[in-house]
């Protein structure tokens, strides 16, 4: 599937990874109005054959998805030794599942479906972390 | 007079039931008072030898007692009766009645209404012949004639009728012949149908009863119309001597008629009674020889046991004379009619008129039950009733019977008589020359039974079915909350971002309306997938209906797909294009595919197999039918497992009840297919079911006959 990149002006880029169309669109729209862009892959595989250090701010990634998994695309790209925040979606409620997310570097393991203002605070603090954050980004779009 | 002789009758058998225990009748014991009685008298041997002769005989024939005994009964004998040969008459029958011509002491023609009684002993030999007598020969031959036969109607099948309500008819057909015009009851069905309807029965003699009575009894045929009993190849003989004694009062009847049954060469006579019976009342005899050697007591037991044969048999039978049915198909072959189901169709007053005039002639203890009756006379009648819940049954009785058909088989439906609804497997057997022809057999036996053991089996398996469905539901539980979720998490956040646009200064309708119109979408979808998981999840007897097995497959992926996605497996659909639809209950078959889904990510999980990989795939078999294949890489079937995979409680796994795949083959058998499962030659498993495609015409369910469902 071609990959969709929504661009604001001088706003970084949050890569986002959902089998489900609907999520995929649903997650690119929240961020549209939130004044990120973001760029939409429906599987890991096609998030990797775009990858390059530095070209995503953040990753919001589902984690069960025909062929690579979330969690082991997260893993591989900390082999890569990327340090490219990854916040994990998941519909999995497991505490398994979460304690391999957040013990393989993950800034949040969310579960599906994801309040906004809850991606909102974990995207403000991946954003900050990478340096990216800067009050005109923060104020516009925010409803805080 | 047939009362009397009824009441005679009774006093025979009745002597003949206690003679036994009786002293054998030696000549002299009795001498002294039937020398004071007034009727002759005599008593024979074995061999003819006169043994006794009353002072009453010595008066009637003029010959002394002193004279006869000792002498063969023939010195005496003119026996120039005539008709039947009377002397084997009696040692069948045990009695004979009649009048006879004898030599008397000076030449003379002696006449005697004689009487004359076989007995035997305890062990059935024959003990002497007893014949008592009286003179005859004051009588007119008119009158001994009518004399003779009316002692002889005791030992005939004899019936008195009321004519009284035909007499307009015979008015109207003297009436013609006055005019000179012959008649010809052959001619005239009409007047012979009339002429029996309204001819009522006043009374019958045993024998009557017991050769065309069936088993309406006495009581069930007084008052009735002979119509209903009088054999159909002799209706207008009958007709043709009633008019004819009706006509001349003094006329005796006697002629040759043709009766299938046991007598050779039977005779029917016919006249009108004298006073005190009232006018319009004639008497009818039928006589004849019996078939057979065997003499009436054997007849008798041979008949008695066939009866409690027939009466004890577990199955419902009746026995149909359907000769009027036969005989409207030669009317209508001889009209050029081939194609009767077509004909009957256009003519369904001929169906209607055949069940009144094809009548029950008898029945047995099952039918009676079976039909919730009081007693045996209750089915004697028009078999209307057999057919009044089952229609087109009596067409399809019909079409058999004229086809020539031996037997008819069909599963059907009777109202019995208590209203209740029964099913039967009815059977008829259609006579074929040289048979009886009036013997038409219908059997009934009660499969309520099995079809409720059938329709309990169906129950108990769509419960099983069911029961593994819950079972797979709740193994899949965390793919299908996954599915769910997934629609719903898109509302969540559509709505959320709409919100957020609308708080704004300048909402963006466009998007907003955008956003809106994809909540409605996805809350769509996650309720479609809710709906397919009641489905599953619900009871339901099976319902086949024409469905696409493609789309059958990709709902039951629905249930899956997480789950294969969540274990890393590369699932491979390829759906076979223009596959011809089959009947079947959708349900069940996403059922059969889930678990053999199921089965496969099971197995390739458990062998730690890195590269893991299913196929699903529909195809058309070189028989024509649609198949379902499932091949996975797992480890396979261990091959001593092979032949027990589909039996119930079979499992490989740890955690397995054994039921999934047993319920598959369930399920698949009873759409008419087959499931095989077997090893793939390079490593891994390969399930496949077939299912017949509907363009294939079925074949019909049987072969047999007329075998059909109702």
């Amino acid at each position: 599937m071609p990959a969709k990149t929504v661009r604001s002006s001088e706003a970084p880029i949050i890569a986002v990874i959902d089998d489900d169309e609907a999520v995929r669109e649903a997650l690119s729209d929240l961020l549209q109005v939130l004044g990120l862009a973001c760029r939409t892959f429906d599987r890991a595989e096609a998030f990797m054959a775009e990858y390059q250090p530095d070209r995503f701010d953040c990753l919001i990634t589902d984690v069960s998805m025909p062929g690579r998994s979330g969690l082991e695309l997260q893993e591989r790209l900390r082999e890569l030794g990327s340090s490219m925040p990854v916040i994990v979606i998941t519909a999995d409620t497991s505490a398994a599942t979460r304690a391999r997310a957040l013990s393989g570097g993950a800034l949040a393991c969310l579960t599906k479906p994801v309040k906004d203002d809850v991606l909102l605070r974990h995207l403000e603090s991946a954003l900050n972390r990478t340096g990216g954050a800067r009050d005109d980004r923060r104020g516009t779009p925010s409803d805080e | 007079m047939i009362d009397g002789v009824r009441r005679q009758m009774s006093n025979f058998s009745r002597r003949a039931a206690t003679n036994g225990e009786e002293p054998a009748f030696a000549c002299p014991l009795v001498a002294d008072l039937s020398d004071l009685t007034s009727e002759s008298i005599i008593v024979s041997d074995v061999h003819g030898v006169i043994r006794y002769w009353n002072p009453a005989s010595e008066a009637l024939y003029g010959w002394p007692a002193m004279a006869m005994i000792g002498q063969h009964v023939q010195t005496i004998g003119s026996l120039a009766h005539a008709g039947t040969d009377h002397f084997s008459a009696l040692l069948r029958e045990g009695r004979w009645e009649g009048v006879v011509h004898r030599r008397g002491l000076s030449g003379t023609n002696v006449v005697a209404a004689v009487r004359q009684i076989v007995r035997r002993d305890s062990a059935g030999d024959l003990l002497d012949i007893v014949e008592f007598g009286r003179d005859a020969g004051s009588l007119s031959r008119a009158s001994y004639l009518r004399m003779d036969a009316e002692l002889q109607s005791s030992l005939a099948a004899s019936w008195e009728l009321d004519t009284s309500a035909a007499r307009p008819l015979l008015d109207a057909i003297a009436e013609h012949r006055r005019s000179g015009i012959a008649i010809d009851f052959d001619q005239h069905p009409d007047w012979v149908d009339r002429m029996l309807s309204v001819t009522r029965i006043l009374a019958v003699n045993d024998r009557a009863v017991r050769m065309f009575g069936a088993h309406a009894g006495y009581e069930q045929m007084i008052g009735k119309s002979i119509d209903a009993f009088w054999p159909a190849e002799s209706r207008s003989l009958l007709a043709t001597l009633l008019e004819s004694v009706a006509s001349d009062r003094t006329r005796l009847e006697a002629r040759k008629m043709v009766l299938s049954g046991s007598l050779r060469e039977p005779v029917i006579k016919a006249w009108h009674s004298a006073e005190p019976k009232p006018p319009d009342t004639v008497f009818v005899t039928i006589n004849g020889i019996a078939n057979d050697d065997r003499t009436t007591w054997e007849l008798q037991a041979s008949e008695d046991r066939y009866r409690r044969l027939i009466q004890y048999l577990p199955t419902a039978l009746w026995q149909v004379d359907s000769r009027r049915a036969g005989e409207a198909f030669d009317q209508l072959k001889a009209a050029g009619v081939r194609d009767i189901a077509a004909h009957l169709e256009r003519n369904p007053d001929l169906v209607e008129h055949a069940k009144d005039v094809v009548r029950v002639t008898d029945v047995n203890r099952d039918a009676v039950s079976l039909f919730r009756a009081g007693n045996l006379a209750d089915l004697i009648k028009p078999v209307r009733y057999i057919f009044s819940a089952a229609p087109g049954l009596a067409e399809r009785v019909m079409v058999a019977h004229f086809e020539g058909r031996r037997n008819f088989i069909a599963e059907t439906r009777i109202r019995a008589f208590d209203g209740s609804i029964v099913d039967v497997l009815f059977t008829v057997t259609y006579p074929v020359p040289p048979e009886q022809l009036d013997n038409t057999f219908i059997t009934m036996q009660d499969i309520s039974e099995r079809l409720n053991a059938e329709q309990q089996l169906r129950k108990l398996q769509a419960d099983f079915s069911h029961a593994g469905r819950i079972a797979t539901l709740g193994e899949l539980a965390t793919s299908i909350a996954h599915e769910i979720n997934q629609p719903l998490a898109a509302i969540v956040t559509n709505g959320e971002t709409s919100l957020r646009w609308l708080a704004r200064a300048d909402p963006n309708t466009e998007k907003i309306t955008q956003l809106t119109s994809r909540i409605v979408s996805n809350a769509r979808r996650a309720s479609d997938i809710i709906h397919r998981i009641r489905g599953m999840a619900a009871k339901h007897e099976p319902e086949k209906r024409l469905i696409d097995l493609n789309e059958v497959v990709e709902e039951a992926l629905l249930f899956i797909r997480h789950d294969i996605d969540s274990k890393s497996i590369v699932l491979s659909a390829n759906f076979g294009s223009e596959l011809p639809k089959v009947m079947g209950d959708r349900i069940q078959l996403q059922q059969v595919i889930i678990n053999l889904l199921v089965n496969s990510v099971q197995a390739i999980v458990q062998s730690g197999q890195p590269t893991r990989r299913i196929d699903a795939q529909t195809s058309i078999d070189d028989e024509g039918s649609v198949v379902f294949s499932v091949l996975d890489n797992g480890p396979g079937v261990p091959a001593e497992d092979l032949e027990h995979i589909f039996d119930s409680f079979f499992s490989t796994k740890d955690t397995g009840i054994g039921i999934g795949l047993a319920i598959c083959q369930s399920i698949i058998t009873a759409h008419g297919g087959r499931i095989t499962g077997l090893n793939r030659p390079n490593g891994g498993a390969h399930f496949h079911f077939t299912l017949p495609a509907l363009t294939v015409a079925s074949p019909e369910p049987s072969s047999v006959a007329s075998s059909t469902r109702a």
